[in-house]
């Protein structure tokens, strides 16, 4: 038995598999503030064997929440002398342009805690000014002093000699065991420092909180449960050990919502769909990766509160690319002074909710739209729903500005919402140089597969999946992870003064250092699979696109493959490659994984007939339709392989799909819904 | 010819949003190409889209003071090339600051006419800073040109594509007369693909959603713009609103120069009339009228809705008034490499003339330079020639109900980064003493919401025979407080030399020499304070002085709180007022 838990904004959802490939689901609310109290009640309550657990995966917001309401620790920073105000300056930048109050981000440690160094290195990581002791004697006792409980060193040029931040950290742990601390280079060793300064900080700031969590997680569940291995989800859609968890803390910060992308992978492996397009439709967002050739896309390019009117905060870690929008189930929809209708990003959440929930929202949202033009059932709902007051708000606040039917004004909802949506999609596919008829759309959460398959049409993508367990998809995929560690490091080099030598030997330090921490880890070495990416630019260009490079030994000819793929990837992302300027390494990236043995899926055949699987007709509002008398199916009783033509509805719990006119679907062996054009 | 067709409100408003998202796309398709840190780092350029008329749909910006500009550029181009002279596959260059380009020879705009089935739609143009453009210093942009012909090469809105075809010629003419020709042509490629991708997108809009719709929704975004632009003059306050400052120099050691402003604000129009500034100079601080409207726009934006979508359409009620070839208004040939600070001193009386208006969107004044630093020199290592050129943050000013934020660009640039330490050491040939906040020591941006904390970035040479150019405005009138706020410091930079002799303060400083081990130490001004320094709560002027913000002294002589040095516990003095 393995089982998954995810804690979620407003549930904690559980996915369990068992020796016979069997899948179960279960929900429960969420317990702020002591999370692993919905863990182990979720546990309870979907009733798994807890006598037998192979393998208990975990993904958590305690990092997400501990950063975005600053309920971190004090932290303290060491510098070297000249750049504590690195943390305060920051980048200088100013998304909101024309504002001339505008509000920089604080940074998470205050100056009188920013503490210099007299320490130095230069560019090559050569020693100018050596570490003196005393000076990390005088930090510590002036942070005990100021009751400090996390430390993060962060000095220029460690990313090149990490050794004047070992050895700072070493004195710390003599003088002081129990306080937490953080080398920048530990976390990161990519160059520029405000960026590893603010993820040192941001890794210490968690530290306590991610250790006690941790910690007390562990023990409630031995107390009940026998647990062969378990895990904790990070942001590079792999897991880690709960020890190595506690060490590096931020590379939870995306912990859940990165599993369902990952998920997303190892399905479309199962059932043969390398190029997909995973799309995550929640009650307040939205969110969509690219995963091309069966590779889910890493960078470290992630910042927290960054939007188009403020600069965010960088966290260097490893973080699948997800673009994420404010348009979910309960997006308000409203006009603006102008009188434009829009979407989002406001939402109404779990309370009041939407209209539809009863329990006082008076702005109508996507939720209420999708009721209203028949999408959605007043019996998908736990709530009793009363249609006339969704009909008078969305009439009064969207229909009767416009002089149009609620009907048409729901309908207008629903068309921006998806507006909204296809250009998120667009900025990963067509807008990366990809071609959407190339990729499968993978639709899960609340709201998924409600919204993908008008998606599809608009995107042109030729087949969309509403997977198994679609509402839960996430903690689905975390039953399907292995072990991952990403190390990035900055190396700077032109590939055509490029010593091979000196090549492989950088990629044997970085690989067996790997190794041993999966040494540690309990992992066999034969387990390990390395896939290598090398961060490559034209000479002079400072954005880098990720290229895979072959793995052992270079040869000149794989030195020139590389190149030669390069600027194929470049012209690809950027409509052209110059192909006689010098090309240069800035980083090289090795991903490991530490192999772990899957559970088996099962293949369901259900037969029967597609009438036995109707529920009803129901009334549909369709664009340029108008109201249509559509069949609802049961996704429960649907037989395998049957096709069903559009127009249709397939309801399951907590989610429904909608098809059109011109899509037909049907159930794959595996259970999942597979929507297609007619007639392809 | 096209009829207008009625589509009707929410494709109206999905297309709208498809503009605006090929906007951000071609903006960010230039940074992540371009050679030059003045562009991926700064984001010293602009792109967007125009009508057929060159009336602006979106621009996507790096820099507040290019808005508008890349409307002057494209109606240049009509202008020059009536009738059907622009032909599908046409790329015109131009950067000429007098007619249309609007900034300095550096800022290089392309302007592509975007067709779809045969009919002229639109417009794609951008303009991005050029590390190098030629002229006679390295970086082209100068302290002390005396015209323009020592500022660089000049397009003077000519074919680059003709059909499709690259005119060879004008390329090979760039590579001989730029500095850095590697650079500069290749962000004139990456220029060249964003404009592509501008030209690839709307023509996918238009078959998708037939080109009558496109055009419907050009027209429908301009009138929203110009509706929201005018429900948010009447909440302006009406009447005449005058104020008057000071450029300091032209660069040549003239001036100061003052500049004025009478604001008229009707419940319809926003009127700036700046007769009776300065005429133009001879040193390179000139800013010609298009550069001026680009100052006007971004402060009416401040005053108006920082957070709307910017096209033509908002600026409609705008009417900027002034004398011919004065300071801001600059006629040939007098020099501009500069002109973004007349275009800072421009922006900044029109905001003291109705920053005691307007508290909830104004604040007291800021560094107001771009800081412009060109230092050029050869690495100690590789010895390979090196150019950095950067503007510097520096401190805003305080505002009713919040202090001034540290270490930011000036109002002129926007989404603009820092060079990063380690990035700057790799590449340059320098050593960085220190990156830190400034402490005046003397009270400056002292107020009840104190100003942002200047900046102190010092260069060290790590070879000799290096140069460094400084135009740091706002060194003889300091950023303004308001409302018995405080004064901030002034833009300045000193010499530290390998000798121990110290040279200096210089605001403005044209290739000043540096041998191994002198150190430029660069220092931006902290921002004015407002309100009065006796309201701000004492328990915050011990935590200032405990975050190192304001000195023991400080505290006890400006705001009149007694700080112990050790425990920082506090004692509000008599002279406080509760």
């Amino acid at each position: 038995m393995r089982v998954a838990t995810d804690i979620g904004g407003t549930f904690t959802d559980l996915v369990y598999v068992d020796e016979n490939g069997h899948i179960g689901i279960e929900k429960t609310n969420t317990t702020p503030p002591n999370f692993e109290k919905g863990v182990l009640d979720v546990i309870k309550k979907a009733q798994v064997d807890t006598k037998k657990l192979s393998m208990f995966i975990h993904g958590t917001t305690v990092i997400i929440n501990a950063l975005t309401e600053r309920k971190g620790a004090k932290t303290g920073l060491i510098t070297t002398k000249g750049f504590r105000d690195i943390l305060e300056i920051a980048r200088g930048n100013r998304p909101d342009l024309f504002n001339i109050r505008y509000k920089k981000p604080t940074p998470f440690v205050e100056r009188y805690l920013r503490i210099e160094v007299d320490e130095r290195l230069n560019y090559k990581g050569e020693v100018l000014s050596p570490l003196e002791r005393r000076d990390v004697e005088a930090c510590v006792e002036h942070f005990k002093k100021e009751g400090v409980e996390a430390i993060a060193v962060s000095y220029l040029h460690s990313y090149v000699n990490p050794s004047h931040e070992q050895k700072t950290v070493e004195i710390i742990k003599e003088l002081w065991p129990e306080v937490h601390v953080t080398a920048s280079s530990d976390i990161t060793k990519e160059w520029r420092e405000y960026e590893r300064t603010n993820t040192a900080v941001l890794n210490a700031y968690v530290q306590p909180i991610a250790t006690k969590y941790i910690d007390k997680l562990d023990n409630q569940l031995r107390e009940s449960i026998e647990i062969d291995q378990s895990y904790i989800m990070q942001s590079n859609g792999g897991t880690t050990k709960f020890e190595n968890a506690k060490a590096a803390p931020i590379n939870m910060v995306e912990s859940g919502p990165v599993a369902g992308i990952f998920g997303a992978a190892v399905l479309g492996e199962l059932i043969g769909e390398k190029n997909i397009i995973a799309f995550d439709i929640g009650g307040t967002t939205a969110k969509c990766s690219l995963i091309e050739n069966g590779e889910v896309k890493v960078s470290t390019d992630y910042y927290i509160e960054k939007d188009n009117r403020n600069a965010g905060y960088p966290i260097k870690a490893p973080v699948v690319d997800i673009v994420e929008i404010g348009n979910g189930g309960g997006s308000i929809a409203w006009i603006d002074n102008a009188g434009s209708l829009k979407v989002g990003p406001h939402s109404a959440g779990a309370r009041p909710g939407p209209v539809a929930y009863g329990l006082g929202g008076t702005e109508p949202t996507t939720t209420d739209a999708n009721l209203l033009t028949g999408r959605l059932s007043p019996k998908n709902f736990d709530y009793d729903v009363n249609m006339n007051n969704i009909k008078e708000a969305i009439q009064n606040k969207i229909g009767n500005p416009f002089g149009i039917s609620a009907e048409e004004a729901a309908l207008g909802i629903i068309r921006i919402a998806n507006s909204n949506m296809l250009n998120a999609l667009k900025l990963i596919s067509i807008r990366k140089g990809h071609n959407p008829q190339d990729f499968t759309l993978l639709a899960f959460g609340g709201g998924g597969s409600m919204h993908a398959p008008a998606l599809a049409l608009e995107l042109g993508v030729r087949k969309v999946v509403v997977p198994i367990a679609s509402p839960v998809f996430s903690a689905w995929g975390m039953l399907m992870t292995d072990l991952r560690h990403d190390y990035i490091q900055t190396y700077i080099k032109r590939l055509n003064d490029l010593s091979l030598i000196e090549m492989d030997a950088k990629w044997e330090v970085i690989e067996n250092s790997a190794l041993n921490h999966y040494k540690d880890e309990g992992m066999a070495a034969e387990n390990v699979e390395f896939h290598r990416f090398a961060d490559m630019r034209y000479l002079g260009q400072e954005h880098t696109v990720k290229v895979p490079v072959p793995n052992g030994k270079w040869s000149e000819t794989d030195k020139h493959t590389i190149i030669q793929n390069f600027h194929t990837l470049h012209e690809k992302n950027y409509t052209f490659k110059l192909e006689d300027s010098p090309t240069e390494i800035v980083n090289v990236h090795v991903t490991a994984y530490g192999k772990v043995p899957k559970p088996t899926i099962g293949k369901i055949t259900r037969t029967g007939t597609v009438a036995d699987s109707k529920k009803e007709n129901r009334d549909i509002y369709y664009e340029q339709k108008g109201w249509v008398n559509t069949p609802v199916y049961d996704r429960e009783k649907l037989p395998s392989n049957e096709v069903i033509h559009g127009p249709a509805v397939v309801e399951e719990k907590a989610a429904v799909t909608v098809i059109y006119e011109n899509q037909q679907l049907y159930l794959d062996e595996y259970g999942n819904i597979i929507i297609e054009m007619e007639g392809k | 010819m096209t009829t207008p067709v009625k589509v009707d409100p929410f494709t109206l408003e999905i297309v709208k949003d498809s503009l605006l998202a090929v906007g951000d796309e071609m903006f960010i398709a230039l940074a992540r190409t371009s050679m030059s840190p003045i562009i991926y780092e700064v984001l010293d350029y602009a792109s967007g889209l125009t009508d057929a008329k060159g009336n602006l749909l979106t621009q996507g910006n790096g820099v507040t003071g290019f808005i508008g500009m890349l409307s002057f550029m494209v109606k240049e181009t009509l202008r020059k090339y009536p009738g059907n002279k622009i032909k599908q596959g046409d790329v015109f260059i131009i950067n000429d600051p007098y007619n249309g380009g609007g900034s300095h020879l550096s800022d290089v705009g392309l302007v592509m006419p975007i067709f779809h089935g045969g009919e002229l739609v639109a417009f794609s143009a951008n303009k991005a800073h050029w590390t190098e453009v030629g002229g006679k210093d390295p970086g082209s942009f100068t302290n002390d040109a005396v015209d323009i012909f020592q500022e660089g090469l000049q397009f003077p809105c000519i074919k680059l594509y003709d059909e499709g075809r690259v005119n060879d010629g004008i390329v090979e003419i760039i590579r001989s007369n730029v500095r850095f020709p590697d650079l500069s042509l290749g962000d004139m490629w990456a220029q060249v693909a964003a404009l592509r991708t501008g030209d690839r997108r709307l023509n996918e809009l238009c078959d998708k959603h037939s080109r009558q719709t496109i055009l419907a929704a050009i027209s429908y975004l301009l009138d929203h713009g110009e509706i929201i632009s005018r429900q948010e003059i009447k909440k302006l306050p009406k009447g005449i609103f005058e104020a008057e400052d000071y450029i300091d120099t032209d660069g040549l050691g003239n001036g100061p120069f003052k500049i004025k402003v009478k604001v008229t604000i009707t419940d319809d129009d926003f009127i700036c009339d700046f007769r009776g500034s300065h005429p133009q100079v001879p040193g390179p601080m000139n800013c010609s009228y298009t550069g001026l409207v680009s100052a006007v726009r971004v402060i009416f934006l401040a005053m108006t809705n920082p957070d709307q979508d910017v096209n033509d359409g908002v600026f409609r009620p705008l009417q900027v008034i002034v004398d011919r070839k004065s300071i801001m208004s600059a006629e040939r040939p007098v020099p501009v490499s500069n002109y973004f600070e007349t275009l800072l001193g421009s922006l900044d009386i029109v905001w003291q003339a109705l920053a005691p208006h307007l508290p909830n969107r104004l604040a007291a004044g800021q560094h107001l330079s771009v800081c412009a630093v060109t230092l050029s020199g050869n690495h100690q290592d590789t010895d390979e020639p090196f150019l950095i050129v950067e503007p510097s943050v520096g401190g805003w000013g305080g505002a009713d109900g919040q202090d001034g934020a540290s270490g930011q660009f000036c109002i002129a640039d926007g989404e603009t980064y820092n060079v990063p330490v380690e990035v700057a050491e790799t590449r340059y040939g320098v050593l960085l003493d220190e990156y830190s906040l400034r402490q005046d020591g003397n009270g400056a941006g002292a107020g009840q919401y104190i100003g942002g904390k200047g900046v102190v970035r010092s260069y060290r040479a790590l070879s000799d025979n290096q140069a460094v150019t400084v135009t740091f405005g706002r060194n003889k009138y300091y950023p303004w407080g308001m409302k018995k706020g405080h004064l901030g410091s002034p833009n300045e930079f000193y010499i530290h030399k390998a000798n121990g002799e110290v040279d200096g303060p210089y605001g403005v400083y044209p290739r000043y020499k540096l041998q191994t081990n002198d150190v430029v130490r660069l220092m931006t001004g902290t921002g004015g304070g407002y309100g009065d320094p006796l309201s701000r709560p004492a328990e915050q002027v011990a935590k200032d002085v405990k975050n190192g913000y304001f000195t023991i002294e400080e505290a006890k002589e400006y705001f009149n709180v007694e700080v112990d040095s050790q425990t920082f516990d506090y004692t509000e003095l008599p002279r406080r007022t509760s």
